[in-house]
């Protein structure tokens, strides 16, 4: 097992080198197919190459395929045990949604499709994964968690349901990567702590009884990893490329993936504290009771060179009920800072509800560098919530 | 098997429809996205969208995952026979591959990747087939047809070539689709007549020994025809649509795909021959022995409206001996027609070396609708050729109906083979063992083996060459 272990490591060291190697050398042909985007938070204004996460999808999918043969090639597997023919399928079927996610996220960002379909493409691409799950005969019950148990029984069968859940988790965290983005290296830097925390958690798990299910999470987590790691030397700040929604759903479907086919999508969500937060945080804004702006990052402050939190504008009166509701409860926790119009025509404004703004507001204006390590090591100790959350107090939930 | 089947040309069906419906309303964001060629054969030289292809792949594959069940869902295959794990992992492993061309074939229709990328892409793409065929163990040996049995034996264990003609094979047929091109409705139309051939043949042989994996392939070329054909609908003269390398490489790879699985790769080359034929009229000027020029497709007679065999041109003192050589060849076959250059500095010029430009070459100037049409009743009657060389007493004229045999899943050749090669193989024969060797007392080194490792062998001897 540490030896096939050992050698996915080699290879992803190797994915992560060719990486570094040959980012710089598509940044033309980028460029030139139209594939860029401006940095709005630099004073230039900067024409960047985008989707370069394409790139390092396409390592990470070459990387796990010379992989495939290592764990399953018969000098490696116990004969006694016989041939694990649905970790197998399932390893090809996990691959086959990851890299189909990638083909439809390439789409997306040269085609510009519309919001509806971010919803789609990712239910789409995880179809591999349901139907191989379904043919292999997978359980659709759940253990229910202690408290419950005198409402609902020890265990339940969701059946279709239970693929609703799988589909809707690789939605959930494609965008919600997706949207909690806009600083140098933000997308980037919350997988790479994401895969870094599920990998310390699969390895803490391996002396545990369902270690099959976090090797195979290593399989992946590993390589993704490491080429998201050396993907974030070009996209952290300052940005030479940016990696467009493609790395977004690449990284969200392979955390899904893993998620779905360790059966542990419960504790992997524990790790998407901020993307939670920030998904919550958004939703007046996602759903249009409050006005949503094309871009919600945080604005340049030309003089200061800082980042200060973005605003919406609005008129008082055209919000609805709910919507002013929404916004007085958020002024209340101190989450948004509105600014009422003076007089009655005039435009009030508030600022963006996305948890990088609210950081903004919380610590004052503070330079693109400082915020994104700021909030990359928010995520790091959310990961260590995470983790508490997980471990002491998971005895209260479950048996162990 | 026929109720599988049908669910699969259902779902087929409607992945055509809805690419019917779809690709109209696609084409405004694939131009704003600089997604677009020119079509150089018209007189008002119209911009088209460009790699349409990628939508009726990522149909065709939206159509398999939701076919994965059905074939091997509990409820369908027959519990005697067990799980059919092999094919199922091959199944997905097929997908992965054909899903990856696609992803990398738009990307290079996006990025304008270089030449030599086109050849590497391929490649990269079968490697999960390649893997998964090694982890399963899959046999790397092939018989030999019976006219060479006395120089090499009976049979040849390839071994790491086997992977490199598996590995070519793909990067063969993705480029021979894509060089063969440059007439309205050309690319996708020989598809869907390949593909069509494929079926049929495929349904020949369900009567067969080898029938699961004709229906293996059945499963694939089926959608790949019914996209293919609605695809068809948009490409034909007058083009709406291109469907750029992304076609190309996605039509290559699933053929390759098939034919490797399947084990009828020779047969499934035999549906290539207009394909190898460009291919190997073209290869002087691929090698550049020959100048070659960016676009080898027919052009344009303002005048007549017609289009005339397009050229290329060159300083008879320029070409390597090699070239003048093979200059002089093509001229004496009739392949290409040359005009010397009247005076000695002057360019003398030559009609391209492809196939399309031969046949305008032979026939006259052709309008471009009668041209796409003549080449692919061209394909068509290769086609028609290709079953008369593989099948001279194939079936049984006398029957009707073709019924397939079924049940006897073991006297299928690669179920044996490889059910022998993975449990049985490293055993010794039970006969040739000594009466106190411990190994003849273990439940699985009797006789019954035996017996299955003869009658194997024996099924190998009766096998058509061509396997």
């Amino acid at each position: 097992m540490w030896t096939i272990l050992a050698v996915n490591v080699i290879l992803s060291i190797g994915g992560s080198l060719v990486i570094l190697n040959v980012v710089p050398k598509f940044r033309d042909m980028f460029v030139k197919a139209h594939l860029s985007g401006v940095d709005l938070n630099k004073k230039n204004k900067p024409e960047i190459p985008e989707a370069a996460g394409v790139i390092s999808s396409c390592i990470f999918l070459i990387v796990m395929f010379i992989f495939i043969p290592f764990p399953f090639s018969k000098h490696f597997f116990n004969k006694e045990w016989g041939f694990p023919h649905q970790e197998f399928v399932q390893f090809i079927a996990a691959l086959l949604s990851i890299c189909c996610m990638v083909l439809l996220g390439f789409a997306d960002d040269v085609l510009n499709l519309k919001w509806r379909h971010k919803l789609l493409l990712p239910t789409v691409a995880s179809l591999p994964l349901l139907m191989v799950y379904y043919t292999n005969f997978n359980s659709t019950t759940i253990i229910i968690p202690k408290p419950l148990r005198f409402l609902l029984g020890h265990d339940l069968d969701l059946s279709a349901l239970y693929y609703v859940y799988m589909g809707m988790l690789a939605v959930f965290c494609t965008n919600a990567i997706n949207i909690y983005a806009g600083v140098n290296g933000l997308e980037v830097g919350q997988s790479a702590v994401i895969a870094g925390s599920l990998i310390l958690f699969n390895i803490i798990e391996l002396s545990g009884d369902c270690w099959s299910n976090h090797l195979f999470s290593l399989y992946f987590m590993i390589p993704f990893f490491f080429t998201s790691v050396s993907l974030y030397q070009f996209n952290k700040y300052p940005a030479r490329v940016f990696v467009g929604d493609t790395f977004c759903y690449f990284s969200g479907m392979t955390v899904a993936v893993v998620a779905i086919l360790g059966h542990f999508s419960k504790t992997a969500l524990l790790f998407f504290i901020p993307q939670i937060a920030n998904f919550v945080f958004s939703l007046p804004q996602l759903f249009h009771l409050l006005p949503c702006p094309r871009h919600r990052l945080p604005r340049l402050n030309q003089k200061t060179g800082c980042l200060d939190p973005s605003v919406f504008q609005f008129k008082d009166k055209s919000l609805s009920t709910l919507g002013r509701l929404v916004l007085k409860t958020y002024q209340l926790l101190g989450l948004i800072k509105v600014e009422q119009a003076e007089k009655d025509g005039e435009l009030s404004q508030s600022t963006n509800c996305t948890l990088i703004n609210l950081a903004l507001k919380l610590t004052g204006p503070k330079h693109e560098k400082t915020l994104a390590a700021g909030l990359i090591i928010l995520q790091v100790m959310c990961s260590g919530l995470a983790f508490i959350i997980r471990y002491p107090l998971a005895s209260l939930f479950y048996d162990s």
